[in-house]
């Protein structure tokens, strides 16, 4: 039996549309033979990597709270190659590996002990040193919208033990923090970028890239750091656009201006898979489209009903037309990908007797249309509405569709005053571990259950989960409780999302990163042209 | 006039003052809410915790009777401060300004194409009424208004960046820039303008001081020029004017679609995140402009036609 990082290895293996079907055939013959492409583009043997070329990366989002280390934008800091943490999560090894901090060890049942990096300079030329660190960290612990992943809850305090020792404290004991540390919110700066009323990371990464000038919600750009730990970078510099529109970045990649667009939206696969110069790279990414249903009354509160209304979905069709290929069939609340996905895991199969029968058992009679409200931040989910409008009324279970505003859904659906909503989550919000997600959407006291579902032993195993210190037994009662919710056909998981960037030809050394925090590094390359 | 003066600049106040009234009260007459969409835009999850909620509402000063908010606010913007945005907690006028002359610049020359289009083709119209030339440019121009920014930026974006290469698709960093979006904005004023010029050189064709202008002798160009031209400007006056104020805040389609960080953009961001003092902010400068700017353009009109000049003295 392979180990469970081999496992996750081959499933996080990045997928790549090129032209070529002897180069796909080829591709998914290493897929299937397990030996994977471990999320990399590797370069062509004519390619020859220009260290004078400079990079433009379309980024989805723009930064809206001024740099601030605790918000989102840190994602696009980190992306740029500007901010790095103490430790960082690879997806291929499927593990927490060293990043500023080179080691890291539990002291005790509340402390943990992480050494820094020898030689690391931030970009101003100060060194970083434990009381940086702990200032910077601290900085995001104090903020008054903390990140999740790093919030007064789960972590008490951070102090600087000796010059290259840094301790952070939880309130309880906590097998996950160096997974919290890996959060691109606690990306640590140099003590000048707090000098000011704002954040001003300009100067104060540790990062392969050093930004040196902004334009306000378009663009920032950077330069190489000719001093980075990591090695020699490759690129003279680069240039991150925020553009929020995913049809201009699917332009921007075809015409050249972009090198790399991320998130191309599904509308505009097709066209992207057939233009030269341009590779489409796909992987799975945490995210399910998901109908949620409200365990909590009529009739929803009855297994056989929701397992009924399962029976009733066509996920395959709806994969293949909605998402036009860019989502596969859900098999559970987990992606197949994910190393605590059950591996016997299959997407369930449109079975309408069944449904028929599981529906009598139930009792349903269709007294009045049962209501789906289907978000309008999401375009996509109008047709998924329509999708199931149709195959629930193939087996008598007539629904309506409403469209709102998540802001305007949400007060009724936490409070339980709803049928079905469509929504999607992303499963490794907080930290490269499902825990958070696991406990806020679905155990009792969840602070996110929009299923209002209540279980006594899946609450028990997530418990004993949040104890377990060893990824591979954690690993296995997250399976256990992904089962559960299965097996109590709690939600309707459709469909996984697909993570799906687009590059040039003469980008070298891409590795896709489903949750785009890792986009720029010192071994990004483009050839000359 | 004096009167004229004082009642329109009463009216810019009152206009001012109750739009961003209607803006202020936008995040809290929507279903959710606003500190939550707050806190939303900075961490996009859909975790909000309650004790987060209570103490960014309360330092935003966001529990206090929806009047104090409101007054507060006038009492700072008459002492020349816009605030500071609840997102991002830099100053609102030091997000305003870039965003309303980024819009400017773009509204300015998709307008000014506008009429340096239509002015001819609704002169050539007029001059060749019930003519194939008429039917012709009438048509054309008539399509342009069913072409909306949304489905005319893709078309122009796969011809011009795609096809032919010539322009950037996006963005907003050198001259080329502008040229789509400003062509995407410029259509449907073409259309208007156009029309407007027609009719008006139309009317002032068939007016009596046309016939008595000929009987004094002037020629055909004379005539036209002095006195039919000028008076197929007065409609376009106003209806540059109402455009103009229009997309000040009404370009947000073409913002996003070739990534401009202008006015549009910044309102309708401000709006969806509960930016309250951005919204309120970026409200009073687009309505104070595009008062002015109507304002302007009923002197002008006064000024360019005599038969209105006449009915208010």
């Amino acid at each position: 039996m392979p180990s469970r990082s081999g496992m996750h290895s081959r499933r996080f293996t990045l997928r790549t549309r090129g032209r070529s079907t002897a180069a796909l055939g080829l591709a998914s013959l290493l897929v299937l033979s397990g030996c994977g492409l471990s999320g990399g583009q590797s370069a062509s043997t004519e390619q020859v990597a220009d260290t004078n070329e400079r990079i433009v990366v379309d980024n989805f989002r723009a930064p809206v709270a001024n740099w601030a280390p605790e918000s989102d934008a840190a994602y696009i800091l980190s992306l740029s190659g500007c901010l790095e943490t103490l430790t960082k999560y690879d997806s291929a090894q499927g593990k927490v590996v060293p990043f500023l901090a080179t080691e890291w060890k539990q002291t005790s049942p509340l402390e943990w002990d992480f050494t820094l990096r020898e030689g690391v300079k931030f970009q101003d030329g100060t060194e970083l040193t434990a009381e940086a660190v702990a200032g910077s960290l601290n900085h995001v612990l104090k903020a008054k919208v903390p990140a999740r992943a790093f919030s007064p809850s789960v972590v008490s305090g951070v102090q600087a033990i000796d010059a290259k020792t840094v301790r952070v404290t939880t309130p309880v004991e906590n097998p996950l923090v160096p997974f919290r540390l890996a959060s691109v919110n606690t990306g640590v700066l140099a003590p000048a970028a707090y000098a000011g009323a704002t954040v001003d990371p300009f100067g104060h990464c540790t990062g392969p890239f050093t930004p040196v000038s902004e334009k306000a919600k378009q663009s920032l750009t950077l330069d190489r750091n000719e001093n980075y730990w990591g090695g020699e970078v490759q690129l003279a510099g680069g240039e991150v656009r925020f553009i929020t529109n995913g049809a201009t970045r699917a332009a921007q990649v075809q015409t050249g201006e972009a090198d790399i667009s991320l998130s191309i939206p599904a509308s505009a696969l097709s066209t992207l898979e057939n233009a030269p110069e341009v590779s489409v790279l796909k992987a799975d990414s945490p995210r399910t489209a998901t109908l949620y249903m409200n365990n909590g009354r009529a009739p929803f509160n009855n297994v056989d009903f929701r397992k009924a209304l399962r029976s009733a979905l066509d996920l395959e069709a709806l994969a293949a037309s909605v998402y036009e290929g860019a989502a596969l069939p859900a098999a559970g609340p987990y992606a197949p990908s994910e190393p605590w996905a059950a591996s016997d895991a299959s997407s369930p199969k449109q079975n309408v007797e069944e449904a028929k029968k599981l529906l009598a058992a139930a009792g349903y009679t269709p007294d009045k249309p049962l209501e789906i409200i289907a978000i309008v931040e999401r375009a996509e989910f109008a047709d998924v509405a329509t999708v199931v409008q149709d195959n629930l009324k193939n087996i008598g279970v007539p629904v309506v569709i409403q469209a709102k505003e998540y802001a305007s859904a949400e007060p009724d659906v936490l409070a339980g005053n709803y049928d079905m909503i469509l929504s999607q989550r992303n499963r490794l919000i907080d930290i490269a571990d499902p825990i958070g997600f696991l406990t806020a959407d679905y155990t009792c006291k969840g602070t996110y259950n929009l299923s209002h579902f209540c279980d006594e032993e899946y609450d028990s195993i997530i418990t004993e989960a949040a104890r377990t210190s060893n990824s591979e037994e954690r690993y296995k009662l997250y399976a256990k409780a992904g089962q559960l919710l299965n097996d109590q056909a709690v939600n309707l998981w459709l469909v996984n999302e697909q993570a799906t960037d687009a590059i040039r030809s003469n980008v070298m050394f891409y590795v896709q990163d489903p949750l785009s925090r890792y986009v720029l590094t010192a071994q990004t390359a483009k050839s000359g042209s | 006039m004096i009167t004229f003066l004082a009642k329109r600049t009463a009216t810019l106040v009152a206009a001012v003052l109750l739009s961003s009234f209607a803006v202020f009260l936008i995040p809290y007459v929507t279903p959710g809410d606003p500190v939550r969409k707050i806190i939303r835009s900075r961490v996009a999850g859909d975790i909000v915790d309650d004790a987060t909620v209570r103490a960014l509402g309360e330092s935003l000063g966001l529990d206090d009777p929806l009047p104090v908010q409101y007054l507060r606010w006038l009492g700072d913007f008459f002492t020349g401060d816009m605030g500071l945005s609840h997102i991002s907690r830099t100053p609102v006028v030091d997000q305003v300004m870039p965003a309303m002359g980024i819009t400017l610049s773009l509204v300015i020359v998709a307008l000014g194409a506008a009429v340096v289009v239509s002015l001819p083709l609704g002169i050539v119209a007029a001059l060749k009424q019930g003519s194939r030339t008429d039917k012709l440019i009438t048509t054309v121009t008539q399509s342009f208004i069913a072409m909306p920014e949304y489905w005319l930026a893709p078309l122009l974006v796969l011809l011009f960046a795609l096809k032919l290469s010539l322009l950037p698709s996006a963005g907003w960093n050198t001259a080329s820039s502008i040229v789509l979006p400003a062509v995407t904005l410029a259509l449907r004023p073409i259309s208007f303008f156009t029309s407007a010029v027609r009719s008006g050189m139309i009317d002032a064709l068939e007016a009596e001081h046309i016939s008595a202008a000929r009987a004094r002798g002037l020629s055909h160009v004379q005539t036209v020029m002095r006195h039919v031209v000028p008076n197929g400007l007065v409609p376009l006056s106003t209806l540059f004017a109402v455009w103009f104020a229009g997309l000040l805040g009404g370009s947000v389609i073409v913002e996003v679609i070739f990534a401009i960080p202008g006015m549009g953009r910044l309102l309708y961001d401000s709006v969806v995140n509960s930016d309250i003092p951005l919204a309120q902010g970026g409200v009073v400068v687009v309505v104070a402009l595009a008062v002015t700017i109507t304002t302007l353009a009923d002197f002008l009109h006064r000024i360019l036609s005599p038969k209105v000049s006449g009915a208010l003295a």
